[in-house]
């Protein structure tokens, strides 16, 4: 039983971290119908800036996390934000009127190159270009972990766990209640018609893509802090299991995202841990979830009717 | 003003090629191509001599297209002057090494691009009727006979160029003429010179494919090439089926082929498998083929439902899933070390594995594979041109530009669209049952995401829905990492940017579908897609 605790502990933990960059596919998904494969890679961007700064630091702050902290979040979120408004500009903007196929494929390039430029260029505190192998991150929230009655939860973890919740709540309240997230809504909704009511609907693409993308950098961070290191491959995989998470709680659905990152990070851990053999197959879950959630509930748990949106 | 714009664009092309004739580089340090020397244009100095007498020519003789043209044949000299240049002067140490030669070579280049770009607004002829011209029939004949030739002297020539810079050089010289050509339509009026002499020209392709190996002397490297070209070109084209024709993105294909190549292997008597079948090499095929069209109807029924963009992600899972269960069913698949000494194929008393004498030529093991390939890949192609042309192809077109109106008009789309999706994974486990004996092994690293990503490429680089552009994608795509030793570390990052600038200024690919282009570019159709694609 205490197992079970303690897997479900840990499936929540990663969960939060899907959820998080799940946020990022659901809101863009939800106003333009775009699966932005290159989201994953914007979080990875976000977890090297983050890093980029903190091995910059000096001495007296590297040691002090509780200052650290919010500069590497800070610059996470500065970096990726920006890659993501250059890449919205330069590369989807000009592809809105074409057919449905190009900007999926022009998302696939840019989801190679950002990878690329990271594996090539990224400038390693010794001077060296180029991230070709996993770089340390520090764990920046120490001290002993926490003990629930035989279940253990690292600080970081519930670091992570806190803060994702955090953000999750705040997006919703933005969405729902100021302007900005009134336009959004109705962007989402019916585009050429927001555009009629006097939205400007470029603007409205523009903010959800630096949300999403802000929310992705914070992400790449806590990655960091929790597996100690990164490298320039975390955004594929994890950006196909945060898809997966939207796809599960309703892709165009907030709240849904972030419930489809729990299920599935406990889908994964419980997997991983009762199935036999369940580690070699460790990254297969998510699309085994994936394809059992179109073929039974395409609109995913929140969800409204997809199928006829063509 | 613009009076004088004619002598200076001319005195500029007689500068170019004055300079393409004179030294490049002040001294000698092993820059490829004698660049030292004068009197000849050695190395990369051939190509801006050739353009820039181009765009001379085109200053005095009228023809439709003749500025944008002229203007494309100019800046091409330009850059390729200007690549030399900056690759001179860095490996030689220093602006010092560039000599005059280049300098004027660069100054004549830019004047004559200038005069193109601020000359006569178009041509007195307002319309081309080039494309219309017909010569009689020897001469079209000679015609096809040297383009084919000089097709085949280009993929000799990139084959056999050894340096980086001056690979690249090339590279760029075949881009920058084929553009200037494409202005004067000269591509539309080759393409009709085809179309007249259909025949004559399948044929003589056909028999410069056949004769290929007899001229090899009996080594089988370029052989052991172009097969491996064949069996990739015919995966890109299955794979045009479901990306080009029927608009679906497919990120795992290479899943397909490998279910192909893993059917081979356990079926085709390999040493190293736990089961010892020994079946007939064509019904392998053709049980490898199944195989993987049962896969794609499996994967394809639940997701294509959908909105197209979740097959994209469903595929790219199904390719995982299949490369980690090739990697973990050990007793299936033998796991990471995949199944190796997959035999020699065997058809009744004939080896292919063997040396054989054939006319008195001597023809090496792999020519066997060569010829194999070869009709594999015509088997595709008419596959694939008899799909395109029939109720069935005209379907998949239709669900690709508007699937709502396609199912208005009484498609079964989603019938339609899983037929596609079938026969592009039939096609690539033909194509990868053939590998398993190609490669003598199946191993669960050879399928992976990327390898799905260059078969993407080479379609859309090529051409959606062409064949041809299929075929030149994948030979692009083998050849130039080959060549590109210098820049291998960057390849993957050059797809990536090559994918997006594709997709941003020239989505009909290197060798359009005249459907497409018409569609992308014409004004009336520019228009219709624009309505069409708004939510």
């Amino acid at each position: 039983m205490t197992q079970f605790l303690q897997q479900m502990v840990n499936g929540i933990v990663l969960g939060a971290t899907y959820g998080l960059i799940a946020l990022g596919y659901t809101m863009v998904y939800g106003i333009i119908q775009l699966i932005n494969f290159a989201h994953g890679e914007i979080f990875m961007v976000g977890a090297f800036a983050g890093l980029f700064t903190f091995a910059r630091l000096p001495t007296a702050l590297q040691t002090r996390p509780l200052l650290a902290l919010p500069l590497v979040i800070v610059s996470a979120v500065v970096v990726s934000v920006t890659t993501s408004l250059l890449v919205e500009r330069l590369a989807y903007r000009p592809l809105r009127r074409a057919s449905r196929l190009a900007p999926l494929i022009t998302a696939i390039g840019v989801s190679i190159a950002l990878q690329e430029l990271v594996r090539l260029f990224y400038p390693l505190p010794d001077g060296r270009l180029g991230a070709k192998s996993p770089v340390s991150f520090p764990r920046l929230v120490n001290g002993p972990p926490v003990d629930l009655g035989g279940v253990t939860i690292a600080r970081v973890s519930l670091f992570v766990v806190a803060v994702a919740i955090v953000l999750m709540l705040g997006l919703q309240a933005f969405v729902r209640t100021t302007r900005t997230g009134k336009a959004m809504r109705a962007t989402a909704q019916d585009p050429d018609t927001a555009k009629l009511m006097g939205i400007d609907t470029d603007k409205i693409i523009v903010i959800t893509f630096a949300i999403g993308a802000a929310l992705a950098g914070i992400a790449g961070v806590m990655q960091g802090m929790r597996f100690v290191q990164i490298d320039f491959r975390i955004g594929f995989i994890a950006g196909l299991k945060a898809f997966t998470a939207a796809v599960l709680g309703g892709i165009g659905n907030i709240t849904g995202a972030v419930l489809g990152g729990f299920v599935l990070g406990i889908v994964e851990v419980m997997a991983t841990q009762y199935v036999p053999k369940g580690s070699q197959w460790k990254d297969v879950w998510a699309f085994v979830v994936l394809i059992a959630v179109l073929v039974f509930r395409p609109s995913g748990l929140l969800g409204e009717r997809v199928a006829t949106r063509a | 003003m613009k009076r004088a714009l004619r002598p200076l664009g001319l005195a500029g092309a007689v500068a170019a090629v004055v300079g393409c004739l004179t030294p490049w580089a002040t001294f000698f340090f092993g820059y490829p191509g004698k660049v030292t020397l004068s009197g000849f244009p050695g190395g990369a100095r051939l190509y801006p001599l050739i353009l820039a007498v181009a765009a001379g020519v085109l200053l005095l003789v009228d023809v439709h297209g003749r500025r944008r043209s002229g203007l494309m044949a100019a800046l091409g000299g330009l850059a390729i002057a200007g690549y030399n240049a900056v690759a001179i002067a860095k490996d030689g140490g220093g602006l010092g090494a560039v000599a005059f030669g280049a300098w004027l070579t660069l100054a004549g280049t830019a004047l004559l691009a200038a005069a193109h770009s601020f000359g006569k607004e178009e041509s007195a002829i307002a319309h081309s009727r080039f494309p219309n011209v017909k010569a009689p029939a020897p001469v079209e004949l000679l015609i096809i006979a040297g383009s084919l030739a000089a097709l085949l002297y280009v993929v000799v020539l990139s084959l056999k160029i050894e340096e980086s810079t001056r690979f690249v050089s090339f590279v760029a010289f075949l881009g920058f003429a084929a553009s200037a050509l494409q202005r004067v339509d000269a591509f539309e009026w080759l393409q009709s010179v085809f179309d007249r002499h259909r025949q004559v020209t399948l044929g003589a392709a056909a028999i410069a494919a056949i004769a290929f190996p007899f001229t090899q002397a009996g080594s089988s490297y370029w052989l052991r090439v172009f097969a491996s070209i064949g069996v990739f070109a015919a995966a890109a084209i299955g794979l045009n089926i479901v990306v080009g024709l029927a608009g679906l993105l497919d990120l795992g294909y290479i899943a397909f082929f490998g279910v192909g190549a893993y059917t081979g292997a356990l079926l085709g008597s390999a040493a190293r498998t736990t089961y010892d079948t020994h079946w007939p090499f064509l019904l392998v095929v053709l049980i490898g083929a199944t195989v993987a069209a049962v896969f794609g109807v499996v994967i394809g029924a639940p997701t294509l439902r959908l909105r197209g963009d979740y097959l994209a992600i469903v595929t790219l899972g199904f390719g995982e899933i299949f490369r980690i269960s090739a990697f973990n069913l050990d007793w299936l698949t033998r796991g990471p070390n995949g199944i190796a000494g997959v035999p020699d194929l065997g058809l009744g008393q004939f080896n292919f594995g063997e040396t054989h004498q054939v006319f008195g030529v001597t023809l090496p093991g792999f020519a066997n594979y060569y010829f194999v390939e070869l009709v594999l890949l015509a088997a595709v192609i008419l596959m694939f041109t008899r799909l395109n042309d029939s109720r069935i192809g005209r379907a998949w077109v239709a669900i690709r530009e508007d699937e709502t109106a396609a199912a208005a008009m009484g498609i079964n789309t989603v019938r339609m669209k899983l037929l596609a999706f079938a026969m592009g994974a039939f096609i690539a486990g033909a194509a990868g049952t053939v590998n398993a004996h190609v490669a003598a092994s199946a191993a669960p690293d050879s399928f992976t995401f990327l390898e799905s990503i260059l078969l993407l490429a080479a379609v859309v680089l090529g051409g959606m829905g062409t064949v041809p552009g299929a075929l030149l994608g994948s030979a692009a795509l083998f050849v130039l990492p080959e060549k590109l030793r210098a820049f291998q570390d960057k390849r993957l990052l050059l797809f990536g940017l090559a994918l997006i600038l594709m997709m941003r200024f020239r989505p009909e690919g290197i060798v359009p579908s005249r459907r497409r282009q018409r569609e992308l570019h014409d004004e009336d159709g520019a228009d219709a897609m624009g309505t069409v694609a708004a939510p």
